[in-house]
């Protein structure tokens, strides 16, 4: 960066050099579009043509494999295999948890990474310091140890039952539930939501803080019309990170949750091993794709208006 | 860039790329090296690594096994694939012997060299009906799925599959099975009660072929399943994602009976893991299923040789020790006389080749995903 820099302000003899780095700098930045393309790019396309029926070439052995196929009855394919995925029984009540569960879990963590960040920002000191270290942990606990720790504490006998058994409450076994699936989520998204929230409001300049202080501004007020506007991209990158991350969850729904119905990360495996249905996965995998894509949408609606406001384009 | 510069990056790559010339294996001792791949759950793992590979080089110090392992099969169907596909552009399979349930379909498929007792003589102790149905799968070991129960809580264990369901309605939250798409004992749970209300010659049917049109006879067997969600563990539907999982609520005694592995309940029980309360019976009328579990040797391996070394030695009554005695706690596929006596003691009288066989692997397939849609939740 700075190096480009430099070479637009000296003088004509630095224009072959600008050309090497640019040159370089092409070939440095190809090996991840490369692999992008070709190990993620080329499949996708081929799965898409797969949903749709076009069951030759590169899908021919899959398609052989696979049960409940349905092959194109046009050129551009066939539709059928959404068909069968949107009049399954499971996928309604499958798509409905994904998303309730995407968006609680999405909205809790973000308001309780704002509290975090939020006290760190005007109060701060050691104890602001302590609680953001010890929120971080879950960040480096691998996610399927979480899920089964988080399994024996709330299990039949778990912790939390015996604890409130000794004071006479029978409290309900909450996992194989929906509810531990968002408790298991939140868990896991908590971290990068408090990382990404409380640098944002961090770069904020004390001296906006302050003055809104000295004018007599409620806490609030310094909230909402300060921290909030100035903090809403790492914000808006907290959403959607963590609410795509939860839209795909596997591990957390696959050891927390009930058998049906499930979140579709977990129906997508079930439908591509245990039942070799191949192709309904595929069409599956497209539904989460399109809505996951729903959310990139606000994340670079996000982008495109904190480049605007600050005059980049 | 300058050209000394250019010279020297050339340098440093060609230097790097013999190095990893230098570092892959050579393949001189090829037609010596075993690739087992194994589809299959951890206890199946460790029969190989800890308890049959090292008996099996002390016989045969010149050859090598390596291992590739796939945890419960979970890719079994890109394996599958990658066999299939191998045969049809006349590749390498990468693979000489494989053990895991895909054996089924490539004996099925053709793609599997059919074991004879001339090249593999130890095959003539091995029952003759288990080889027929391997269909080039070649038997090496047996389990069925037994009732486990803990006998501080049930004094007189269940002899019928309907004092099975009986016992669970009497008992509420104190059964339950696993998810049929999570392990083979809650599958074969499901299989035998859909099975009351089939013929003995419709489930040969489904056994040997598929068939979608006797599977609409699932449905009251489904009806029966449904009414046992109040019941089950958890009592709203819910139930345990795998084998390991109803393993794990017997030991902790939030359940009291429940379907099992016949070799991996008697790991736990061995390994401390199971209290031994935990006491296993069989049931009748009908039975749990259960049955071989298979080697294949791909047709189109080059190394079909050494293959055929490993896949005798394991049928030796040596290794029928190790099975038997060993990490797995299996049943052994050749006559029980042939066994140590102690290793003999300890499975006591089960007619392997009399197990009642599960589904064919695409009726099982339907039948994990029709019960997902029907039963749990509902």
């Amino acid at each position: 960066m700075s190096q480009s820099i430099e070479v637009t302000e000296t003088s004509d003899l630095a224009a072959p050099k600008a050309a090497r780095l640019s040159t370089l700098g092409f070939f440095m930045s190809l090996p991840p579009v490369l692999v992008l393309l070709g190990f993620i790019g080329v499949p996708i396309v081929l799965a898409f043509a797969f949903s749709l029926g076009h069951t030759s070439g590169p899908n021919e052995i899959i398609s052989l494999i696979g049960q409940e196929i349905y092959e194109k009855d046009s050129w551009w394919g066939t539709l059928d295999a959404y068909r069968a995925v949107f009049q399954d029984s499971r996928f309604g009540p499958d798509l409905r948890t994904t998303l309730a569960v995407t968006f609680i879990a999405t909205f809790l963590v973000v308001v309780m990474a704002l509290g975090m960040g939020i006290y760190q920002r005007i109060v701060g000191g050691k104890l602001a310091m302590v609680m953001i270290s010890l929120s971080l942990v879950p960040l480096f606990v691998p996610v399927v140890i979480a899920a089964f720790a988080i399994r024996t504490f709330y299990d039949g006998n778990g912790f939390l039952k015996s604890l409130l058994y000794h004071f006479g409450i029978d409290f309900p076994t909450i996992t194989m539930t929906t509810n531990a699936i968002t408790i298991g989520t939140i868990w896991t998204s908590l971290p990068f939501a408090i990382l990404m929230v409380s640098s944002g409001l961090q770069s904020i300049p004390d001296a906006l803080i302050e003055t809104a202080q000295d004018a007599g501004a409620s806490f609030l007020r310094i909230v909402r019309t300060i921290m909030i506007p100035l903090a809403f991209v790492p914000i808006v990158i907290a959403i959607t990170f963590t609410a795509i991350g939860i839209m795909g969850s596997f591990t957390v729904p696959y050891f927390l949750g009930a058998n049906q119905p499930t979140m579709l990360g977990v129906e997508i495996a079930l439908f591509f091993g245990p039942y070799n249905r191949p192709q309904l996965s595929v069409v599956m995998a497209f539904v989460i794709f399109i809505a996951a894509s729903l959310v990139a949408v606000l994340y670079v609606w996000a982008n495109v208006r904190s480049a605007k406001q600050s005059g980049r384009i | 860039m300058k050209k000394s510069a250019l010279k020297k990056l050339v340098a440093v790559l060609a230097s790097a790329g013999l190095m990893l010339l230098a570092l892959a294996p050579t393949p001189a001792s090829a037609n010596q090296t075993i690739r087992l791949y194994i589809g299959a759950d951890t206890n199946v793992k460790d029969l190989w690594e800890k308890a049959l590979l090292p008996e099996f080089y002390k016989a045969y110090p010149d050859y090598k096994v390596e291992i590739t392992y796939d945890r419960n099969g979970q890719n079994d169907a890109q394996t599958l694939a990658k066999v299939v596909a191998s045969k049809a552009t006349r590749k390498d399979p990468g693979m000489d012997v494989i053990d895991g349930g895909m054996t089924v379909q490539l004996g099925g498929a053709g793609l599997l060299w059919r074991g004879t007792p001339g090249l593999l003589p130890n095959l003539r102790n091995v029952p003759q009906v288990l080889i027929k149905n391997g269909k080039g799968g070649i038997p090496y070991r047996a389990s069925l799925v037994l009732l486990a129960y803990n006998s501080k809580n049930v004094k007189t264990p269940p002899k019928t599959l309907a004092e099975v369901l009986a016992w669970a309605k009497a008992n509420p939250g104190k059964f339950t099975y696993n998810a049929p798409s999570g392990g083979g004992s809650g599958f074969a749970f499901v299989q035998t009660v859909l099975d009351t209300n089939l013929t003995k010659k419709e489930v040969d049917t489904l056994v040997t072929l598929p068939n979608k049109t006797l599977q609409a006879k699932w449905e009251k067997g489904f009806e029966t399943l449904r009414e046992l969600n109040k019941v089950t563990y958890g009592q709203n539907g819910t139930y345990p994602v795998n084998n390991a999982a109803t393993l794990d609520l017997l030991s902790k005694g939030l359940v009291d009976m429940g379907p099992v592995w016949s070799d991996q309940i008697a790991s736990a029980l061995k390994a401390g893991t199971m209290p031994k309360d935990i006491k296993t019976t069989t049931i009748s009328n009908p039975s749990f299923t259960g049955g071989p579990a298979f080697l294949g040797i791909p047709n189109n391996s080059p190394n079909r040789n050494a293959a055929r070394v490993l896949v005798n030695w394991v049928l030796s009554p040596a290794a029928q020790n190790i099975i038997v005695t060993g990490v797995m706690n299996g049943l052994p596929v050749i006559p029980v006389e042939l066994l140590d006596a102690s290793a003999a003691a300890s499975i006591g009288a089960v007619d392997i080749t009399t197990l009642r066989p599960g589904y064919l692997n695409s009726n099982a397939t339907d039948l994990r995903s029709a019960w997902a849609s029907k039963v749990p939740g509902k």
